[in-house]
């Protein structure tokens, strides 16, 4: 009896210490980042309570990292911030309402002094929010809206319809206004996921002679998106195009069109704005995909924050949208992470 | 060994005493065999009926139907003369029909009371009326003579003390009809006589008994009656007072008891293995030692019998030996090579081969056939080129069953189609399968019948001439005694006498191995 | 045996056998509905392709099997294959940092894919010594390593797709993805993969000691043991051969969609085990074998495949998928009791013929006993 609990007891000491281990290995991703040198520490912890003047901390809260996109975002907001003499605390709820619910309530534990949040769903967010709010810590959504104005202090997202519409458009100019062609949509949980395909059909529908063959939920993953599109090919030989929900699955496509022979016959056009999506465009393998403007979203954001605490205002209504940007081979050269240089 | 003495008061009426329970015609099919074939049963008011027969002949299935574990193929059963269906063991207990089984029931985590009480809990609507349930405990166990306390937990209790916990159980709701499964197969003798009292303090009180044993003269010593089976017929059925052992054994197997033994001297050579100062733990609580600085040796064409009593540490020597348990200190030597660094595989390898005490749990594989568990020890033997010749492992498979005359199908019939006895032969082919210099065996015929012993016999005694050392682990004094040719004594953990079986008596084992019972 | 053949009408021995091929049977089926429903289902390149992707899951599965057929589970085979996959794209992508030398070393692509395979492996192995050595419990010590191995992944790509995997002819690393766009006789090299993981873990399991050993170990442990079975070893290695399975599937995956990220085969290690149940193992151990694993992961690919083809919406592709493995199973307990009551009728009509003492039937039904 003794010996396989004392078995099972090591092991679960190792396991804590392969955790640990892989805790502080991963700081520069996700942990809390120290402060700027240049707004001493001493006062980050003395100050963080009043909220006044510039410093405190910034709890920047974002789905997966592996997604380059929240990524992207997660690390100009962190950046911003820095660069504003915040401290900061970026974390990721990996999509799970609970997890982000833990989040916020650790974010009000600590005093944070405002919250950026990139929320886990349009509904099961609102409890969180208003949690965080009535906690006195404002709160700015990027990214992703919740279904109830008033609570946050800002809700900026990029214009999804809009950024559509561009995809839409470059898809039906580049099919020549017609054709067959496939529609790859994103989980349907998300509301994003519809939004962008609705964007695309208002576009599309006008062309009597652009002809949907199939529209398949590859949920955002790459691999599904692939073996769809292997599929799909077979039975729908003629196929000339296939648009996207994002790039993801859109890098899937790429990669099964190519397995067939079909590279260059086939129209595909993506939307995020991912770095290899953009590599795509370049080698021409993809026709173009929409970029939403991650960096500017997150530092908006941050700026309206500091501009709240500062003033009590942010001085802009409460829901923004920001144009996206449509990257083809025109411009792909110039593009930054999830941005566009000038 | 001739008939004992019977009570003859607890037989008023002999063969006229008022039938209670009856089966009449009954049969039971399982998978492709018969198990019953038309069987007639009558169970008499206030008698013990002894049902005898070998493993597989149909003894636990014929109980198991009457208990309303199972329900007959064909046939009916009448209760006080009217047919009645059973529809599950709880709707047999409430017809007043009870059974206790050879694996007991109980929940070894729990109290004695809630174990008597469990899943029939008294309440006062919803709270578990304990204070009442209390009350009636101590009123079984007053009834039983036996002062166990209700609080205490079963997994505590002895194996003779969880048997009368399962008596009260039955006890507790009215039973008119006791059915016992082995009851003795796991008890000391003192335990016994226990059992003995209370059985037949129930005859006095009117319930009926059936008892099911493999020991004849507790057969003897406490029915009224015996009934045997034979391949799932009634094959006798006779007043016990008009009948004595060589009766029942004849009927049993159709031949005599005296054939049981083999009769082949063995003639002893030099030493194969050879255990010195060997001490070992408990493997369930390290703190406890259970074989304390024993020497054994065994020499090749021996036959050393090791007696003792549960707990005599017999068991974990033998597991020792073939290298499951880690020994504390002491030497394992066979053939003059060390082999207590060895796994279990390398010790086959090198000569020495254990067929275990419990088949179920530790010697065969119930998803796997007949040959597949036979040949499992003896891969590298039928292994070319790194693969498993079928046509070598049928060759030797078929080798074994004819020389441990398994009764099978075929060789690729499930291992859990075979009865008992069958499958304890299976155990021991794997056994030999291996050539082993050496042949460890725990207990070779717990829970088989006549027939299947005096082939366990025979087989050790045939191997022991062919040069092969053999040491056998066993609970009963004749079968040391009579399969031995050289009888060792353990009583906890240690040596208490070695025997010349040729000059002992039974009570002469008995008392070395209660030597230290003190201690 | 052979009397049963003679005595029994054909039309009784139809219902058992094909009871006893369910999985089989069930395939044709799907392969019938879909044929008729689609003129392209059943076309040599579309049947080529749906192979090529069950030869993913079908690896996969055949490397569970083993697992289960020791009484254990492997969670963690979708993680490492996206840490092997993210491993190989590292590589090719970022190569080495040879911080002695101050430079970066790009090791060719074979070198990639045996490091990859490595570190699957590598994952088996821990999850071998967890469940032996340490007696953690299969579901727990692979749900830990398959936080850990995804977990991994994540550190190592920090976020990034890795998608420059073509290497170059500079740094002499190139021809990684020749593996998922190569083809031999026509047919991808994938494919051929999977035919060689089945041949191998076919005679790995029905004709080697090796093989008895799994059986016997899934069959009862303790008496495995007692009969001289290394169960240890047993164990560590079909977690093992499990690991470079997932391996395998992650560098031939990679290969295929020419990038890798830290999401890749999320959720694979579920399919993975549908096939291996479809198949008829049993998750008690002891049951189960690699015609039957097949057939499953067959019906898994070839069910999801014919829904996209047909266009059946995404939800009610998830429902059905769900609804075939109850179905499955459901077979496989209707299959046992179907088997012992035939036993029971057959044996129970030759007694009562017996009972009847007439001459001429008393041998008939003996023959059918």
């Amino acid at each position: 009896m003794t010996k396989p609990f004392k078995a099972s007891l090591v092991a679960v000491l190792a396991a804590g210490l392969a955790l640990a281990a892989g805790c502080s290995s991963s700081t520069p991703t996700n942990s809390s980042t120290s402060s700027n040198p240049a707004t001493s520490s001493s006062s980050a912890t003395t100050t963080t309570t009043t909220g006044g003047g510039g410093g405190g901390l910034i709890a920047v809260i974002t789905p997966a990292p592996s997604n380059t996109f929240f990524k992207a975002e997660s690390d100009a907001a962190v950046a911003e911030a820095q660069k504003l003499g915040y401290q900061t605390q970026a974390d990721s709820h990996d999509d799970d309402a609970n997890k982000q619910s833990q989040l916020i309530d650790s974010a009000i534990a600590k005093k944070a002094v405002a919250i950026i949040l990139d929320n886990a769903g349009a509904d099961t967010s609102i409890a969180a929010v208003q949690k965080a709010t009535d906690a006195g810590i404002p709160v700015f959504l990027i990214d992703r809206e919740i279904n109830q104005a008033g609570i946050a202090k800002a809700q900026i997202v990029s214009n999804n319809a809009q950024g559509a519409t561009l995809g839409g458009t470059a898809f039906a100019t580049a099919m020549g206004g017609k054709g067959k062609y496939i529609e790859l949509t994103g989980l349907a949980t998300d509301t994003n996921a519809g939004v962008r395909s609705n964007g695309f059909h208002g576009v599309l529908d006008q062309y009597p002679d652009l002809k949907m063959v199939a529209q398949q939920a590859a949920n955002w993953d790459q691999q599904k998106a692939f073996s769809i599109i292997e599929t799909l090919l077979q039975s729908n030989p003629d196929v000339t195009g296939i648009i996207s929900g994002n790039d993801t699955m859109a890098m899937g496509a790429v990669a099964a069109v190519k397995a067939a022979g079909l590279e260059g016959k086939v129209t595909i056009v993506g939307f995020d704005g991912a770095p290899d999506a953009v590599e795509a465009v370049k080698a021409g393998s993809m026709t173009a995909t929409v970029m939403q403007p991650a960096v500017l979203l997150a530092q908006m954001a941050v700026q309206q924050a500091d501009k709240y605490l500062k003033t009590g205002s942010t001085g802009q209504p409460e829901k923004q949208s920001v144009d996206c940007i449509l990257i083809d081979k025109t411009n792909a050269d110039k593009y930054t992470l999830f941005g566009l240089s000038s | 060994m001739s008939a004992a003495v019977t009570a003859p008061e607890a037989t008023p009426a002999g063969e006229d005493g008022k039938v209670i329970l009856a089966a009449r015609a009954i049969t039971k099919v399982y998978g492709g065999t018969h198990a019953l074939r038309g069987v007639d049963f009558d169970v008499r008011e206030g008698q013990v009926a002894a049902l005898i027969g070998e493993n597989g002949a149909g003894k636990s299935t014929l109980m198991k139907i009457l208990a309303g574990v199972e329900t007959p193929t064909t046939g009916t059963i009448l209760l006080d003369g009217e047919p009645v269906t059973f529809a599950s063991p709880t709707d047999a207990v409430a017809h007043g029909v009870a059974i206790i089984h050879q694996e007991l029931s109980l929940c070894p985590n729990l109290s004695v009371q809630d174990n008597i009480f469990l899943a029939r809990e008294t309440t006062n609507g919803v709270i578990v009326d304990r204070r009442g349930e209390r009350a009636a405990v101590e009123a079984l166990m007053a009834r039983l003579e036996e002062p166990i306390s209700p609080d205490t937990l079963v997994g505590d209790l002895s194996l003779g003390q969880q048997q009368l916990v399962e008596i009260a159980r039955a006890l507790s709701e009215e039973t008119r009809v006791l059915i016992m499964d082995e009851p003795t197969s796991a008890l000391s003798a003192a335990e016994v006589e226990v059992l003995f009292r209370v059985v037949r303090e129930l005859t006095r009180d009117r319930v009926s008994v059936i008892f099911i044993s493999h020991h004849l003269e507790e057969c003897m010593q406490l029915a009224d009656h015996a009934v045997i089976l034979r391949d799932g017929a009634v094959v006798a059925s006779h007043a016990v007072a008009g009948i004595d052992i060589a009766w029942i054994v004849r009927n049993m197997i159709g031949r005599e008891q005296d054939e049981l033994y083999s009769d082949l001297p063995g003639v002893p050579g030099e030493a194969v293995l050879e255990i010195e100062g060997l001490s070992v733990a408990d493997p369930a609580n390290p703190n406890r030692i259970v074989v304390d600085n024993v020497s054994i040796t065994v020499h090749a064409g021996e036959v050393v019998g090791v007696y003792g009593l549960m707990g005599a540490g017999r068991t974990e020597m033998l597991e020792t030996i073939a290298g499951r348990n880690k020994a504390l200190g002491g030497q394992i030597r066979l053939g003059g090579r060390r082999i207590d660094g060895m796994s279990i595989g390398e010790r086959i390898q090198a000569g020495l081969a254990l067929a275990p005490e419990d088949r179920q749990r530790d010697g065969l594989i119930p998803t796997l056939s007949v040959a597949r568990n036979m040949s499992l020890s003896s891969l590298p033997r039928i292994t070319r080129h790194g693969l498993v010749s079928q046509r070598a492992e049928r060759g030797l498979v078929a080798e074994q069953v004819v020389n441990t005359r398994v009764k099978t199908e075929s060789q690729g019939a499930l291992i859990g189609s075979l009865s008992g006895g069958n499958q304890q032969k299976v155990v021991v082919g794997k056994a030999l399968m291996t050539q082993p210099k050496a042949l460890v065996l725990d207990e070779p015929t717990r829970g088989i019948d006549v027939g299947a012993k005096a082939d366990i016999f025979t087989l050790m005694a045939t191997q022991a001439r062919a040069g092969a050392a053999i040491l056998f682990a066993t609970s009963e004094v004749s079968e040391a005694l009579n399969a031995a040719d050289r009888v060792i004594v353990m009583a906890r953990g240690h040596i208490t006498g070695e025997f010349d079986p040729k000059n002992t008596t039974q009570e002469q084992i008995l008392a070395a191995s209660d030597v230290d019972q003190g201690v | 045996m052979s009397s049963t053949k003679r005595t029994n009408s054909l039309g009784s021995q139809i219902g058992p056998f094909l009871m006893d091929q369910r999985a089989f049977v069930a395939l044709i089926v799907l392969i019938c509905v879909f044929w008729s429903m689609s003129d392209t289902f059943l076309t040599v390149t579309n049947v080529i392709i749906m192979t090529k992707h069950v030869a993913y899951n079908a690896i996969l599965a055949l490397g569970m099997l083993l697992v289960i057929l020791t009484g254990g589970i492997d969670l963690s085979i979708g993680a490492t294959m996206c840490l092997s996959g993210i491993v190989a794209g590292a590589l090719l992508q970022n190569g080495i940092a040879l911080n002695f030398m101050d430079k970066v070393g790009y090791p060719a692509a074979w070198a990639v894919i045996v490091f990859a395979l490595a570190i699957g492996t590598l994952v088996g192995w821990i999850n071998g010594l967890l469940v032996t050595r340490f007696g953690v419990a299969p579901f727990i010590a692979t749900l830990g390593t398959m936080y850990m191995a995804r977990g991994t992944a994540l550190i190592m790509s920090n976020g990034v797709t890795y998608s420059k995997l073509g290497g170059s002819h500079e740094l002499g690393n190139t021809g990684f993805l020749l593996i998922g766009s190569s083809k031999i006789l026509g047919v991808p090299t994938v494919v051929w993969v999977m035919v060689v993981f089945a041949v191998a873990i076919w005679i790995l399991t029905a004709r080697t000691p090796f093989g008895r050993w799994l059986y016997a170990t899934g069959g009862n442990e303790r008496a495995a043991a007692l009969s001289g079975v290394p169960v240890f070893r047993v164990k560590s290695w079909v977690y093992m051969i499990s690991g470079f399975c997932a391996a395998t599937v992650g560098v031939c995956m990679v290969s295929e969609l020419t990038s890798v990220n830290g999401d890749l085969g999320t959720s694979f290690e579920m399919n993975a085990i549908a096939a291996v149940v479809i198949g008829g193992a049993s998750l008690a151990g002891g049951r189960g074998g690699v015609k039957g694993t097949l057939v499953g992961a067959f019906v898994i690919g070839f069910l999801a495949d014919g829904l996209v083809n047909i266009k059946v919406n995404t939800f009610w592709q998830t429902f059905i998928k769900g609804l075939v493995i109850v179905l499955a199973v459901i077979l496989d307990q209707a299959q046992e009791k179907l088997k012992n009551r035939r036993a029971a009728a057959a044996a129970a009509a030759s007694v009562r013929t017996i009972a009847a003492g007439t001459q001429e039937e008393a041998p008939q039904a003996t023959t059918t006993a």
